[in-house]
């Protein structure tokens, strides 16, 4: 291994400028005990995410509103952020948490983990392979072997674009919000046996809830990837 | 945005934020509690334009440091000087490895002060190194390697994910 903990430390952290990220990540692809290292690295930042995430989703106690917000006249504000809260409550933490601990991140390419998940303010958002395979990836056109499989595409109630995804280790529901896919849904995942057919259905069953109208065909997913899902 | 505003919208990562560093939820919301009277007493200090989240969480976790000096000169929790601290820290790598496999509670509270807010601003709110070094005034080094030991411990107990 030709590079120091800090380094790969600071790979994992998004910390290293492009050219050494690119090296480490080729290096990795050929040297086992590199990319056992990333993995381990990787599998600590998102189980700490896990275990942290839900605080987040907790509705934060009126004493502490109360030395911010005078309810009697911002109550739009309140109704916003409770919203927001339903919004994201159904995200499945236990299950990436339960993933992590099985030690599902390992696989065949352990320095490049299939679904990549990083935070912003609190929530989940795709980053890495997982972003890739959401902004460029066609259902109707993946190779066999993809990392990430997408499932469907469609429009949610808000008009933004989603997309059902299955991975090595982790699968879920992404939408798009600005220039970021944030993770809705997510549940663990296993590549063989009856497992995977169970997370598809209960997937399937949540893109059918949040879904407006049909999912997208060939043609409209092509569309919108082309038009960068705006 | 109101400065109120801005600050309701940072609660539930502050909460997060100070609930890493205390351990306790009802020691987190009062520790975030000092911290928005803090604010709102202090805010002429803020300088529009600048972060509010990063000054937020360096009050945040300057009134944490307050509070542990303060109890442990009451002798109440152990004195939290580096060469205490330490010994703990290395006293956690002597454990088996995986010991506290999916116990990240467990595990976190045998980090020393001084890494476990490392690990928090930088793995779980997200900080880039120079933006935690900005909220705790240490020179960027100093994260570095006080994440490097304390992700190395958490690692080490929480077990390899194989």
């Amino acid at each position: 291994m030709s590079f120091d903990p800090a380094t790969i430390a600071a790979f994992v952290d998004g910390e290293l400028d492009d050219l050494t990220a690119r090296r480490i990540e080729r290096e990795a692809e050929s040297d086992a005990a590199l990319a056992a290292e990333i993995a381990r690295h990787r599998t600590l930042r998102t189980q700490l995410m896990a275990h942290f995430a839900p605080v987040v989703e907790e509705p934060v106690p009126d004493r502490l509103r109360a030395l911010l917000v005078d309810d009697r006249v911002d109550t739009s504000l309140a109704d916003h952020r409770e919203a927001k809260r339903t919004r994201f409550a159904p995200i499945h933490w236990g299950a990436i948490a339960a993933s992590l601990a099985l030690g599902l991140t390992v696989g065949l390419q352990p320095w490049m983990p299939a679904a990549d998940v990083t935070s912003a303010n609190g929530t989940l958002v795709a980053s890495g392979t997982l972003a890739k395979a959401l902004d460029t990836q066609l259902a109707s056109n993946q190779p066999a072997n993809a990392a990430v499989r997408i499932g469907l595409s469609f429009r949610d109630r808000d008009g933004s674009y989603c997309r059902s995804f299955q991975a090595k280790d982790l699968a879920g529901i992404g939408c798009r919000n600005g220039d970021r896919w944030t993770l809705e849904r997510t549940m663990g995942a296993e590549t063989h046996g009856d497992y995977r057919q169970a997370s598809s259905g209960a997937l399937a069953a949540d893109a059918a809830a949040m879904m407006a109208g049909d999912p997208l065909d060939a043609a409209a997913e092509r569309a919108a990837r082309d038009k960068s899902w705006k | 945005m109101r400065f109120e505003e801005e600050l309701v919208e940072l609660l539930p990562r502050l909460r997060r934020f100070a609930r890493g560093l205390t351990r306790d939820p009802n020691d987190a919301d009062d520790l975030c509690q000092a911290a928005i009277e803090r604010a709102l007493k202090s805010r002429e200090q803020w300088q529009q334009g600048t972060r509010l989240d990063s000054w937020m969480y360096r009050i945040t976790r300057n009134l944490w440091i307050d509070d542990r000096r303060a109890a442990g000169r009451r002798g109440i929790h152990a004195p939290i000087d580096d060469a205490v601290t330490q010994i703990a820290g290395d006293g956690a790598a002597e454990v088996e490895a995986g010991t506290l496999r999916g116990d990240v509670d467990g595990a976190m509270a045998r980090l020393p002060d001084e890494q476990r807010e490392v690990v928090m601003l930088v793995l779980v709110e997200g900080y880039a190194y120079r933006e935690a070094a900005d909220i705790l005034e240490v020179p960027i080094g100093t994260v570095t390697s006080r994440l490097a030991r304390g992700r190395e411990t958490l690692m080490h107990l929480l077990g390899e994910a194989a």
